[in-house]
């Protein structure tokens, strides 16, 4: 089957961040959707901004960051 | 979000063994996206294989609600079951379109195919055992929630748990949701007003089953009334009505108890262990479409975390307006370069704005 887990969404399970606890941290960066459309977005069901995606790539890796993990969630102009 | 939508939100649930067919229709809004999740997800979890959504009554459809489809489709499928989306509403399949989301599209039966299947029934799977009041069952699985009021929209969620656990759970003669509001406990869905006057017997009393359950935040069953000799003085008014078992699940939003899932029958010893996970489930989600619609954080912990927010918003919007100027960048590119520096410099992207317009702010007063 063509399952495949959007990576944001696999970190966002990898991290145990709550919707409501991304959501949180991605407004606090700057984000504009609502907590129901950064579920969408993260279920593919919602194409994000590039913009809305990096704030989101910046809440996730700042959590890792809290963890002790360095920012493994590339953002859009990094060099692949 | 759209605030000229006036049109309400309405959904059917005709429930038969493992297939389920949940007609929606109205404003699939953000409100009733979150309503949308919590009795697709009760129909899902309550062991249905085969799930059918009709959308031919859908008049509006944010990205919300169909996330919410998007999510029940596969967790469908992950389980083996089968999940269609029958005869999308024109909105519905422009938004389809427009956000690509081909695996629903697969799923999508013909409207011709639709029109051949009779309209949703509710349908009592205890046909032998006739009661007073069952004919109001399927009004009350009829919902009507007018934009805009998530209260109104919660209870009409519970109502509908409440419902559909009084159909699925076997010997369940009457279920109902207790909750504290405002200090105060109330019974907010009922599947009948027996139910509910059971409910206000162990207000009255100050003891019971659910009080108990939301009290101490677990499960509690009494097999037998006639036997029980906790609660001397609630007991016997509901012996007096007929019931002779009770099973009180707590609904938990974090780690909190708000208040207890009440399933009532006239028969001993009615719930056994299927009954009990049934139960529990219904507890769940019914937890869940508290969590989410009214999170346990009191007003003003919420106000300190939107402050918060709001500040670091600003701070951030602030050094990408320096660093637009500076660099001579578009809004865009500024931010990107914000990010970049701030994991660079290993630090907040918070606290890296703050550093930017602090040390304007500082060179601006040398000069």
């Amino acid at each position: 089957m063509g399952e495949t887990i959007d990576p944001l969404e696999q970190a966002r399970r990898d991290l145990g961040l709550s919707m409501a606890e991304l959501w949180w941290r991605y407004f606090a960066l700057g984000g504009s959707g609502t907590e129901l459309e950064l579920e969408a977005m993260l279920f593919q069901a919602l194409m994000p901004a590039v913009t809305d995606r990096d704030v989101l790539a910046v809440a996730l890796n700042e959590r890792f960051s809290e963890l002790g993990a360095d920012h493994p969630i590339p953002y859009s102009d990094d060099e692949l | 979000m759209s605030d000229n939508v006036s049109d309400g939100f309405k959904l059917d649930i005709d429930s038969v063994g493992d297939r389920a067919v949940v007609a929606v229709s109205g404003a699939l809004d953000a409100h009733a996206a979150v309503l949308f999740a919590g009795v697709l997800d009760a129909v899902v979890d309550t062991g249905s294989r085969s799930l059918v959504v009709d959308a031919d009554g859908v008049t509006f459809i944010e990205a919300a609600a169909l996330g919410v489809l998007v999510r029940v489709s596969r967790r469908m499928r992950e389980s083996a079951g089968s999940f269609t989306l029958r005869s999308p509403s024109a909105v519905v399949q422009r938004a389809l379109d427009a956000n690509r989301v081909t695996e629903l599209v697969d799923e999508v039966s013909e409207v011709s195919e639709a029109r051949t299947t009779p309209e949703p029934r509710t349908t009592d799977v205890r046909d032998d055992e006739p009661r007073s009041g069952s004919g109001s069952r399927e009004a009350d699985l009829g919902l009507n929630v007018g934009p805009r009021s998530s209260t109104a929209t919660v209870d009409a969620a519970l109502r509908l748990v409440t419902a559909l656990a009084e159909t699925t759970v076997e010997n369940a003669d009457g279920v109902s949701v207790t909750l504290e509001r405002h200090g105060r406990v109330m019974t907010v869905a009922a599947s009948d007003d027996a139910v509910k006057e059971m409910d206000h017997h162990q207000y009255d009393t100050g003891e019971g089953p659910c009080l108990a359950a939301k009290a101490e935040g677990q499960w509690f069953y009494i097999e037998s009334l006639a036997e029980e000799t906790r609660w001397p003085n609630f007991v016997p008014l509901a012996l007096e009505q007929g019931i002779r078992s009770i099973l009180s699940s707590p609904l938990m939003t974090k780690d909190r108890p708000q208040g207890a899932l009440n399933i009532y029958s006239s028969t001993e010893r009615a719930f056994g262990t299927r009954q009990q996970e049934l139960a529990a489930l219904f507890a769940e989600q019914a937890s869940e479409i508290l969590t989410t619609a009214a999170p346990d954080e009191t007003d003003e912990q919420v106000n300190l975390r939107l402050a918060r927010a709001l500040n670091e918003r600003q701070v951030i919007h602030q050094a990408q307006g320096v660093v637009m100027e500076r660099d001579n960048l578009s809004a865009e590119a500024a931010v990107s370069i914000l990010h970049r520096a701030a994991r660079a410099a290993g630090i907040r992207v918070a606290d890296y704005a703050n550093d930017i317009v602090s040390s304007v702010g500082r060179s601006e007063g040398k000069q």
